[in-house]
């Protein structure tokens, strides 16, 4: 589903991404972990074609971001670490828009809409400007227009940050819901006990370059999550 | 801590004076130096030499009567309601809007540093507005009237408080703006309307203005002597300007003393103010089935969107199309006379008029540039589009169509007006048609061009794209010069062709100038945005 092939990127000196490659199957939840700065962003933004790189490909769907954007952003979703979202719509608008972009037939997204909007207990909301949103209501709303197009992919950065845990637990079932009709979800987190719930397999990335990866218990072995990563972050 | 956050608040204001966003990194001094040069061309060169000609017009006349403060009044009435009219629907945003309100607000400042900041933000505007007026003047005097030192500090303080004065009310009205934009459902709706009305009464004023002056001029010694007596407070603040030490003395004590005033009124207020959200409609039915459109249809109702949350950008970015309909409607309705005396001064040009009208009608529609902050306008959301299955060029293409839409069909319709009123022949009306209208889309591919150069979407108010980029600059008084240039080549030139057949010429020029423009924007266009 999502196949990344030596990917570096360097801002001036930095190298932010350092040769990294990943490949994500379909049906898995693939967790990306790493301290702040370690070029987690930078890699989602990379694969979701918003970000120029320097060397590698990225295959999206067997699509390349390169030199097929198009084809690859509608194959999948981006959540961003934060929901800065269009706040002079209203959330109906704003879902709307989205669904506009995606070609989303009006059977079919006011199907969708209704449903997700009333699992996330948004559906009062929705005719409210997104302005008048908390932080949690928009990334409810980010999360509602990311799955509204049934998105092969979907990238997200951070994606509990905010969420109640209601929604938090809903997030989950439908990140499985997605993988197990064949989807793949590629998302990072700092929240290591949910990586090590959720995640089929998990990537630990440092200073820009790939440190570990593979299923969880290839990654973990005897110990938690948790005393992997920061072993491999004092080396 | 004031410090600290005037240094955040200028940094903020001149930030893309002195720092290449695209690039990410500082520009070269001798780049700063000319963007800054620039726009004091921009601004002081054409702006202040309108007002500077006026001064010249007036200042010997009412030296020489010995009413040099009747001269001050005058300019500094003009000062103040440019400055006042130019920064008050802005002192809401500035003041109160900002996007790093909870920031601020959780850091321990006090609420004063921060108002005392954002003030300075309303003062350089309100400055520089009252400064293009009342420089100019003041340098007009201080070359006719005899030199002294008191003269010349009497001058400065006069430009300081005119300063101070229009920030007190634009304060005053941007507390009035916030305080009914509280309660109000359509608050862009509801400020337009009122900006558009404060628009009318100062045009109302300027052209009324003309027959003043005149009248002025002709009757200075006795209008002034019948002012002093009925109105000597504006006697005591002219007076300053001469250098009146007792003048400046009381001028400087009643602005001190309203200073604190309106500082108390604003401060004790500022956090209430700054931190209400206003009225949120109740929570009530859900989600309604809408038809689908296509995506190309969906990014321009977002860009229309977008123009009709804010009414700072409907004012400062699309004015032009309000306007464009009046003007068409006053040539039709009083055409002929201005057709008879354009005719009086120019018939010997042959179709001079028809190049004036031209002139008129693109300047109108150089207030129109909504896509010269259409694209720093994105601010953080900028990650969207650029995520979205859309190609780059289809969200600038709904950028410029919002302009386009905009202007081209006001413009024929003024156009058309004109060509009635002018009882124009084919040729004519065809250049009225069409210079115009290759105007508009040169100056909406222009506008963008530059915004993707030099966009900045790391700004915390809006106003910082809509009003004080250079490119917005730019694009006001480049149009305006554009505008008249082929006035001027015809009027000075004298080309051995008709008006409409220079004017086709120009149109031809206009065309090509946005079909490169149009392909620039095709093969650069989508890298810039992507890289901004």
């Amino acid at each position: 589903m999502l196949r990344i092939e030596h990917l570096t990127k360097t801002f001036g000196d930095k190298v932010a991404v350092d040769d990294l490659s990943l490949h994500i199957a379909p049906g898995e939840i693939y967790g990306f972990i790493g301290h702040n700065g370690a070029g987690k962003t930078t890699t989602l933004k990379s694969v979701v074609g918003i970000q120029s790189f320097d060397a590698g490909e990225i295959f999206v769907n067997g699509l390349s971001v390169r030199t097929d954007p198009l084809g690859c952003k509608r194959a999948l979703a981006y959540i961003p670490d934060n929901p800065d979202l269009y706040e002079f719509m209203t959330g109906s608008r704003y879902l709307n828009f989205i669904a506009d972009i995606f070609g989303v037939s009006a059977d079919e997204r006011t199907a969708r809409i209704r449903d997700y909007a009333a699992r996330f207990e948004l559906t009062d909301s929705l005719n409210q400007p997104i302005s008048a949103y908390s932080h949690g209501m928009k990334q409810k709303l980010a999360i509602i227009a990311a799955w509204l197009h049934e998105p092969r992919l979907v990238i997200m950065d951070e994606p509990f940050v905010g969420l109640d845990p209601k929604a938090a637990f809903l997030l989950k079932a439908m990140m499985r819901e997605l993988c197990d009709r064949g989807g793949a979800i590629f998302f990072s987190t700092h929240v290591l006990e949910v990586a090590e719930k959720l995640c089929d397999k998990v990537a630990i990335i440092k200073q820009g370059r790939l440190i570990r990866s593979g299923t969880m218990d290839e990654v973990r072995g005897d110990e938690s999550l948790e005393e992997v990563f920061l072993e491999l972050e004092a080396e | 801590m004031v410090r600290i956050l005037l240094k955040k608040q200028l940094m903020e204001i001149f930030r893309s004076y002195f720092y290449d966003t695209r690039r990410n990194k500082a520009r070269s001094r001798l780049s700063t130096a000319m963007y800054i040069a620039l726009f004091a061309l921009l601004m002081f060169g054409f702006l202040g030499g309108s007002f500077g000609s006026m001064a010249m017009s007036l200042c010997a006349p009412l030296v020489s009567v010995g009413a040099a403060w009747l001269y001050f009044v005058l300019f500094s009435l003009i000062a103040l309601l440019l400055g006042v009219f130019g920064s008050v629907f802005s002192t809401y945003t500035g003041l109160y809007l900002a996007k790093d309100n909870d920031l601020l607000f959780s850091l321990p400042i006090p609420p004063g540093a921060i108002l005392c900041a954002r003030l300075l933000g309303v003062y350089l505007m309100g400055l520089l507005y009252t400064s293009v007026v009342i420089v100019p003047a003041v340098a007009v005097y201080l070359l006719n009237a005899p030199f002294s030192v008191g003269a010349l500090l009497g001058s400065l303080l006069l430009i300081f408080l005119l300063s101070v004065i229009v920030l007190l009310l634009s304060c005053l009205l941007g507390w009035v703006v916030a305080k009914v934009s509280l309660r109000l459902k359509n608050k862009s709706f509801v400020t337009v309307l009122l900006s558009l009305g404060f628009l009318a009464l100062y045009y109302v004023g300027y052209f009324r203005a003309m027959n003043w002056v005149e009248g002025l001029i002709a009757n200075a010694a006795q209008i002034s002597a019948s002012l002093r007596s009925r109105a000597a407070a504006l006697y005591v603040f002219g007076r300053m300007g001469e250098g009146d030490g007792l003048s400046m003395l009381l001028c400087t004590l009643v602005v001190g003393v309203l200073f604190v005033l309106v500082w108390l009124l604003l401060s004790k207020s500022f956090f209430a103010v700054a931190t209400a959200t206003g009225p949120v409609k109740a929570a009530r039915g859900g989600y309604s089935r809408v038809r689908r459109k296509s995506p190309d249809a969906a990014l321009l109702a977002k860009e229309f969107g977008r123009l009709g949350s804010s009414a700072n950008y409907i004012l400062n970015c699309a004015l032009g199309a309000m306007l464009l309909p009046v003007a068409g409607v006053a040539l039709l309705l009083r055409g002929s006379a201005l057709v008879g005396a354009l005719n009086g001064v120019f018939g010997s040009l042959k179709g001079a008029v028809c190049v004036l009208l031209c002139v008129m009608l693109c300047s109108v529609s150089s207030m129109i540039d909504t896509a010269a902050a259409s694209v720093s306008l994105e601010g953080k959301n900028i990650w969207l589009p650029r995520s979205l299955p859309v190609r780059p060029w289809q969200v600038l293409r709904a950028k410029l169509r919002v302009q386009l839409l905009l202007a081209m069909p006001a413009l024929l319709f003024a156009s058309l007006c004109a060509a009635v009123v002018l009882r124009a022949d084919a040729l004519e009306t065809l250049a009225l048609v069409l210079q115009p209208q290759s105007f508009a889309l040169f100056f909406a591919h222009l506008g963008l061009w530059l915004d993707l150069r030099r966009g900045n979407l790391a700004w915390t108010n809006e106003l910082a794209p809509i009003k004080q980029s250079l490119t917005i600059l730019i694009i006001l008084l480049g149009g305006f010069a554009a505008a008249a240039l082929p006035a001027l080549g015809f009027l000075l030139l004298a080309p051995p062709l008709p008006g409409s057949v220079w004017m086709l010429l120009f149109a031809l020029a206009g065309f090509l100038g946005a079909l490169l423009l149009r392909l620039a924007l095709r093969r650069r266009g989508e890298t810039l945005f992507m890289e901004l």
